[in-house]
C-alpha cells in the first residue's frame, strides 16, 4: 500500500471521470455504467437512490476496487485506481475501504470480536476489535457468534467489521435490506455515528428514498448514469427516520 | 422426453462434472479391480476345467521304484478305479548347444504304437507326436522350446542314464499335468533350464532298465469315488515296489499351485477393491450432501409446486446412481483392459492350450449392485433430511451456522491460534460427522498406498533373504537315485568345486494329532553352511543331534509347536516310524520342509553315507569348466543354479509382482488424489461465502488460500496416521492370504513404503489444493455476497 497516498490537501476523496463499465454476456453487451461523472469528499454521508440495475451497486463496486472500470478515469485522493492490478486492488480494500453488505457476511465460525479481529490483524492503523464494536454499541455481545446475535446486531458487527481498520471509505450495499425498520435504523444510527465521529466518507446504497434524508447529497441513478444530484440543507439524524 | 427434473439432474451433473469424475473414477478404481480379479479367476477356473476335462487329467498321482506291468491290473480292479496309467518318468541332465548350465528334462513316456495316451495327455501345439518304435524323437514341453528357441527338427542332447544321446524334437506339447511346469519340489517356474519332455516307452524303459515295469502311475477316479480309500489301498499294493505314497490332484504340485493362485486372486477380488468402494461411498456422501445444502430451497420450491417426498427424494438419488452407472461403466471397461493385459501375466506361470480372457459379467452386475448399494446407504440421510424439510421453512435462508470455541479454546489454548486456524478448528467440531468422513476416506485412500509398498519391501527381503542368507551354494545337483558316498566323492572332484555338503532327503508322512502332510525330511550335517536353516530374523539355526527342524508353515498346517513329538512316516527303504520332538522352527518361503540331523537319519534308515545329491560352492573362475564337466556326469539327475534361478524369479514372480503393484500403486494414487480433490472443492463450495468476504475486506488471495485450506490440512494430517495404522493392517491381511502351503511371502513393512504412502498423499494433496486455489481465483467476490446462502 506504500504507492497509494495517506493524504492529500483536497477534500476530494474519489474523483471519476466518464466512468464506463460493460459487461460482456454471450453476445450482448450490457451497459452497466455509461459514462459517470462525479466527485465525492471526505467526511461526506452520500446516499446513491435507483432501481434495481440502475448501476448503483457496479458504481458501488468500482469505488471499492471490487471491480475495475471498462473506461473512463477514476482517482481516490488523486491517485488512479483505473487500472490497478489486483495487488493494489487489495491492498486499497484492505487500508482503505470499509465494506457492508445486506447479508452481513461474517464469519459464521468467529465470534464478533474475532470476526472484527480479523481485519484489525491485517490492517495498517486499526482500532481495537472492542473499539470498533463499542462504536455500533455492542460492547455486551463481543463473545458471542453470529449465531446468536439478531440480524440487526451481525449488521452492527458487519459495521464494526468494516470500521475497525479506520478507512477513509465506508461503503454501504442496501445494509438494512434484510432488517425490519426499528433495527434498520439502529444499524443507520451506527453509519451516522462513524460518520460523524471518524469522519469518514461514506456511501449507501439504498431502495428507500427515505434514508436519503440523513445524507448529505443523494444521487439518482439510472440506466448507468447520475440523473439527478440533490443536497440536503440538513441531515435528519437516523433516528428521525420513518418508513 | 427428459422431465423437467432430469433436465435439472443433467445440468446439475454438468456443472459439478469434475467432481462427478472424481468420485466415478475413485469407484471406478475398486470396481475394475474387483471385475479384473473376478474374470481372472473366471478365465483362469474355466480354462482349467475344460483342459483337465479335454486332456483327462488324472485324479491320482504316484511314483515308485519298479513295479511290473501287471500291478496295473491290481489297480485297475481296486473299487472307484475307472482307468489306470502306467509311466515312466525319469529326470535327465539336458545339454544344450551354446549354454554353459545344464538344463533339466522331465521325461515321460508315451505309449510305444503311437495311440493316445489314456490319462494327462499331451496336447500337441506343433509338430507330431514320435512315430511308432522311433527311439531318438520327443515331444518337448512349449515353455522350454520358447525360452530356448527350439523348433520340431531340432535336437537337444540329454543324459541318459548315463549315455549321451542325441534326441529329436518331434513336436511341441503341453499337459494338464504340468500347468504349472517345474522341477519337482520347486516352487517357482525356471523355463529356460527345465522341460517335460516325451518319449516312447521302449527307449526310455529300456535305458533306466524298466522294460516291462514302470515308475510312475496316474488313476482317474469312477464318478463319485472318494479318492482317499483308493490311495489306501494303492499304496499298499505300491508299497513293495518303493512307493512313496500316492498323491490326490490337490496335492499335485502343478494343480495345487494354480489352486493356490486362485486362492490369492478369490481374496484380492474382496479386501482391496472393497476398500476402494468405501472411500467412493464416503466421497458420494460428502458430495451429494453438499448439493442438498445448496439446494435447499430448490428443494423446497419444488415441494412448494407439488411434488411429494418421494419425487424429490428419488430425484436426489439419481445423482447417485449417475455416479454410480457411470463410476460401473470406467470399471467395467478399465477392468476388461487390465483384465485382458493381466492374463498375459498368467502365461509365465501357467500354460493352457488357450487362455482366453474371459469377462465375468456377473462381476460386473455385482459391481454395479455393490457400489449403487453402498452409495445410495451413503447418503440415505442426507436424502432423508432433504425431502423431510417444510417447504417454508426450506425457502427461509438457512440461520447462520451455529458455532462454539473449539475443545482445543476451551482448554485455554486459544491465544496460540490465529483467527483463521480457530475458523477451521471449528468448522471441523462443528460437522464432526463430516469431518470424519472425509478424514476416513482419506485414511482409508493412505492405507492403500501401503500395500503396492509392502509388496515390494517383501520380495526384496526376499531376494536378500533367501539368495544371500539361506542359500550360500552356487550349484544343487539331485543324483538320479540315493547312492553311496561315492556319488558324493564324484561330486566333490569335479573341476571348481571348494566345498560340497551332502544331501540326504527321505519321503516321509509326518502325523501330528489327525493332522498329516507327505514330504522329504531333509538330513543336514553338523556345521553345514551351504544352505542355511535360518530363523525369522535370519539367524543360522543349529542342527540339533536329535529332533526336528521344521519350517513355520508345516507347524502351523500341523498345528504343532516347539516340544511336540510328530510321528514321522518314511515311506522309503524299511520304512520306519517313529515318535520326534519339534526342536525349531525355519523360516522358508517355499514349500513345508522338515530337518533331521544327517547322522540321525541315517542310523534311522540304517544305511551308510548314502546321499540323494549335494550343494556345492564354486570357484568361480573355473565356473565353465565344472558345468562342462557336470554335464557329462552319468548320475547328474537334476541340476539347480543359484544365479538362473534368482534370474527366473526377477523374470517372473519379480516382474508379475512389479506390474501388479504398479497398478495398485496408481489406482491407490489417484485415490488419493480423487478423495483430497473432493474434499477441497466441496470446502471450496461451502466456504465461498466466507472466502469471498475475506478477498472483499482486503485478505490477498494467498491469505484466503491458507483458510481454505488450512481446514483440509489438518484432516489430512489427522487422518495419517489411521490411514498408515490401516494400510499396516490391510497389507498384512493380504499378504498373509497370499501364503499358501507352496509359496510364502515375508510380511513385513519397511519405514520407507509408509514415507512414500505420506509422500504420495501429501503431494495428491497438493496438487488438489492448486487445482482448487485457482477456481479460487476465479471467485465472483460481489455475485457470492450478494447471493443468499
Amino acid at each position: 500500500m506504500n504507492k497509494l497516498p495517506t493524504s492529500d490537501d483536497s477534500d476530494a476523496v474519489f474523483d471519476a471521470r466518464a466512468l464506463r463499465k460493460i459487461y460482456q454476456t454471450g453476445e450482448v453487451d450490457v451497459v452497466a455504467l455509461g459514462g459517470v461523472d462525479l466527485t465525492l469528499n471526505a467526511g461526506e454521508l452520500v446516499c446513491l437512490l435507483g432501481a434495481s440495475g440502475s448501476g448503483k451497486s457496479t458504481l458501488l463496486n468500482i469505488l471499492g476496487g471490487l471491480d475495475t472500470p471498462t473506461s473512463g478515469s477514476l482517482f481516490y485522493k488523486g491517485w488512479p485506481l483505473d487500472g490497478s492490478d489486483e495487488n493494489t486492488l487489495t491492498l486499497f480494500r484492505r487500508n482503505c475501504v470499509g465494506f457492508v453488505f445486506q447479508f452481513y457476511n461474517l464469519i459464521p465460525s468467529l465470534t464478533a470480536r474475532e470476526n472484527v479481529a480479523l481485519i484489525t490483524s491485517i490492517s495498517r492503523d486499526p482500532m481495537t476489535p472492542e473499539e470498533a464494536l463499542e462504536m455500533v454499541g455492542l460492547s455486551e455481545r463481543m463473545d458471542h457468534f453470529p449465531s446468536q446475535l439478531s440480524g440487526g446486531e451481525q449488521q452492527r458487527v458487519a459495521i464494526a467489521r468494516a470500521i475497525a481498520k479506520r478507512p477513509e471509505v465506508l461503503l454501504c450495499d442496501e445494509p438494512t435490506g434484510a432488517l425490519d425498520v426499528t433495527t434498520g435504523i439502529v444499524v443507520l444510527e451506527a453509519v451516522e455515528r462513524i460518520n460523524r465521529e471518524l469522519g469518514t466518507l461514506t456511501v449507501i446504497i439504498t431502495h428507500n428514498a427515505i434514508m436519503s434524508e440523513m445524507a448529505d447529497r443523494v444521487l439518482h441513478l439510472s440506466d448507468g448514469k447520475i440523473i439527478s444530484s440533490h443536497r440536503n440543507a440538513t441531515r435528519l439524524p437516523a433516528a428521525q427516520l420513518k418508513w | 422426453m427428459l422431465s423437467p427434473l432430469d433436465r435439472k439432474l443433467l445440468r446439475d451433473l454438468a456443472k459439478m462434472k469434475g467432481q462427478i469424475f472424481a468420485v466415478s473414477l475413485v469407484m471406478a478404481c475398486g470396481l475394475a479391480m474387483m471385475i479384473m480379479t473376478r474374470s481372472l479367476i473366471l478365465t483362469l477356473e474355466s480354462a482349467r476345467a475344460s483342459y483337465y476335462q479335454s486332456h483327462a487329467m488324472a485324479d491320482i498321482f504316484a511314483t515308485l521304484k519298479r513295479a511290473p506291468l501287471s500291478v496295473a491290473d491290481a489297480l485297475s480292479t481296486l473299487p472307484g478305479v475307472a482307468s489306470v496309467e502306467t509311466r515312466v518318468a525319469v529326470n535327465v541332465t539336458l545339454d544344450l548347444p551354446g549354454i554353459t548350465e545344464p538344463a533339466t528334462g522331465h521325461i515321460i513316456s508315451l505309449p510305444d504304437d503311437g495311440g493316445p495316451q489314456v490319462l494327462n495327455r499331451v496336447s500337441l501345439r506343433s509338430g507330431r507326436f514320435p512315430l511308432p518304435d522311433e527311439r531318438r524323437e520327443v515331444v518337448l514341453g512349449e515353455s522350454f522350446a520358447i525360452e530356448n528357441g527350439l523348433h520340431p527338427g531340432d535336437s537337444l542332447v540329454a543324459v541318459i542314464n548315463g549315455r549321451r544321446e542325441t534326441l529329436r524334437i518331434c513336436g511341441i506339447g503341453l499337459s494338464p499335468e504340468f500347468v504349472f511346469e517345474a522341477r519337482a519340489g520347486e516352487t517357482l517356474p525356471n523355463h529356460k533350464r527345465f522341460s517335460v519332455m516325451w518319449m516312447n516307452y521302449r527307449a526310455l524303459a529300456v535305458a533306466y532298465n524298466l522294460d516291462g515295469a514302470f515308475n510312475d502311475v496316474c488313476i482317474d477316479l469312477a464318478p463319485g469315488a472318494q479318492p482317499e480309500p483308493v490311495i489306501e489301498e494303492m499304496d499298499r499294493i505300491l508299497a513293495p515296489y518303493g512307493a512313496g505314497g500316492a498323491l490326490t490332484r490337490k496335492e499335485q504340485a502343478s494343480a495345487q499351485r494354480l489352486d493356490d493362485e486362485l486362492r490369492v486372486l478369490h481374496s484380492l477380488s474382496v479386501a482391496y477393491p472393497l476398500v476402494f468402494l468405501s472411500v467412493a461411498a464416503f466421497m458420494v456422501n460428502a458430495v451429494l450432501a453438499r448439493i442438498v445444502r445448496l439446494q435447499r430451497e430448490q428443494i423446497a420450491q419444488m415441494k412448494a409446486l407439488g411434488y411429494s417426498s418421494r419425487q424429490v427424494g428419488v430425484h436426489y438419488l439419481k445423482f447417485v446412481m449417475v455416479i454410480g452407472a457411470l463410476g460401473t461403466f470406467m470399471g467395467g471397461i478399465g477392468g476388461r483392459w487390465l483384465g485382458g493385459g493381466l492374463v498375459s501375466l498368467y502365461t509365465m506361470f501357467f500354460r493352457f492350450p488357450s487362455l482366453v480372457f474371459t469377462m465375468d459379467y456377473s462381476a460386473l452386475g455385482l459391481a454395479l449392485f455393490i457400489s449403487l448399494g453402498a452409495s445410495t446407504l451413503g447418503v440415505l440421510t442426507v436424502v432423508w433430511q432433504a425431502v423431510k424439510l417444510a417447504p417454508a421453512e426450506a425457502m427461509r435462508p438457512e440461520p447462520p451456522a451455529d458455532f462454539k470455541p473449539s475443545l482445543f479454546e476451551r482448554i485455554g489454548l486459544t491465544r496460540w491460534f490465529s483467527p483463521t486456524f480457530r475458523m477451521a478448528l471449528r468448522n471441523i467440531e462443528r460437522r464432526p460427522w463430516q469431518a470424519i468422513f472425509t478424514a476416513a476416506g482419506l485414511a482409508l485412500a493412505t492405507g492403500l498406498m501401503v500395500l503396492p509398498g509392502a509388496m515390494s519391501d517383501s520380495i526384496d527381503y526376499l531376494l536378500t533373504f533367501q539368495w544371500n542368507k539361506q542359500q550360500r551354494q552356487d550349484v544343487t545337483v539331485f543324483l538320479t537315485e540315493p547312492t553311496s558316498a561315492s556319488g558324493l566323492y564324484d561330486l566333490e572332484h569335479l573341476p571348481g568345486v571348494i566345498r560340497a555338503e551332502p544331501i540326504r532327503s527321505v519321503a516321509a508322512r509326518l502325523k501330528f494329532g489327525h493332522r498329516h502332510r507327505k514330504l522329504s525330511v531333509t538330513g543336514i550335517e553338523q556345521g553345514a553352511n551351504l544352505n542355511r536353516l535360518l530363523d525369522s530374523k535370519g539367524q543360522a539355526l543349529v542342527m540339533p543331534e536329535e529332533g526336528l527342524l521344521m519350517s513355520e508353515a508345516l507347524a502351523k498346517v500341523l498345528g504343532a509347536r516347539i516340544g511336540d513329538e510328530v510321528t514321522v512316516e518314511v515311506l522309503e527303504g524299511r520304512r520306519p516310524v517313529l515318535s520326534v520332538p519339534i526342536r525349531g522352527l525355519v523360516t522358508d518361503y517355499a514349500g513345508l520342509a522338515a530337518y533331521m540331523n544327517l547322522g540321525a537319519l541315517r542310523r534311522l534308515m540304517k544305511e551308510g553315507d548314502t546321499v540323494n545329491g549335494a550343494h556345492l560352492a564354486l570357484d568361480h573362475g573355473r565356473w565353465d569348466e565344472f558345468m562342462r564337466s557336470l554335464k557329462d556326469t552319468p548320475r547328474a539327475a537334476v541340476v539347480m543354479v543359484k544365479r538362473d534361478q534368482l534370474a527366473a524369479f526377477r523374470e517372473t514372480t519379480g516382474k508379475s509382482i512389479g506390474i501388479i503393484r504398479t497398478l495398485y500403486f496408481v489406482l491407490a494414487t489417484i485415490v488419493a488424489f480423487g478423495v483430497v480433490y473432493n474434499s477441497a472443492r466441496i470446502a471450496l463450495s461451502e466456504r465461498s461465502r466466507e472466502l469471498a468476504t475475506l478477498r472483499v475486506v482486503g485478505f490477498r488471495l494467498s491469505e484466503v488460500r491458507g483458510v481454505l485450506v488450512s481446514e483440509l490440512a489438518i484432516l489430512v494430517l489427522a487422518s495419517l496416521p489411521f490411514g498408515l495404522l490401516f494400510g499396516r493392517g490391510l497389507a498384512l491381511f493380504i499378504m498373509s492370504s497370499f501364503s499358501t502351503e507352496t509359496v510364502r511371502l515375508p510380511i513385513l513393512i519397511n519405514r520407507s513404503t509408509y514415507a512414500i504412502a505420506i509422500l504420495v498423499v501429501l503431494a495428491a494433496s497438493t496438487l488438489s489444493f492448486t487445482l482448487v486455489s485457482r477456481m479460487l481465483g476465479k471467485l465472483d467476490m460481489v455475485g457470492v455476497l450478494k447471493a443468499r446462502d
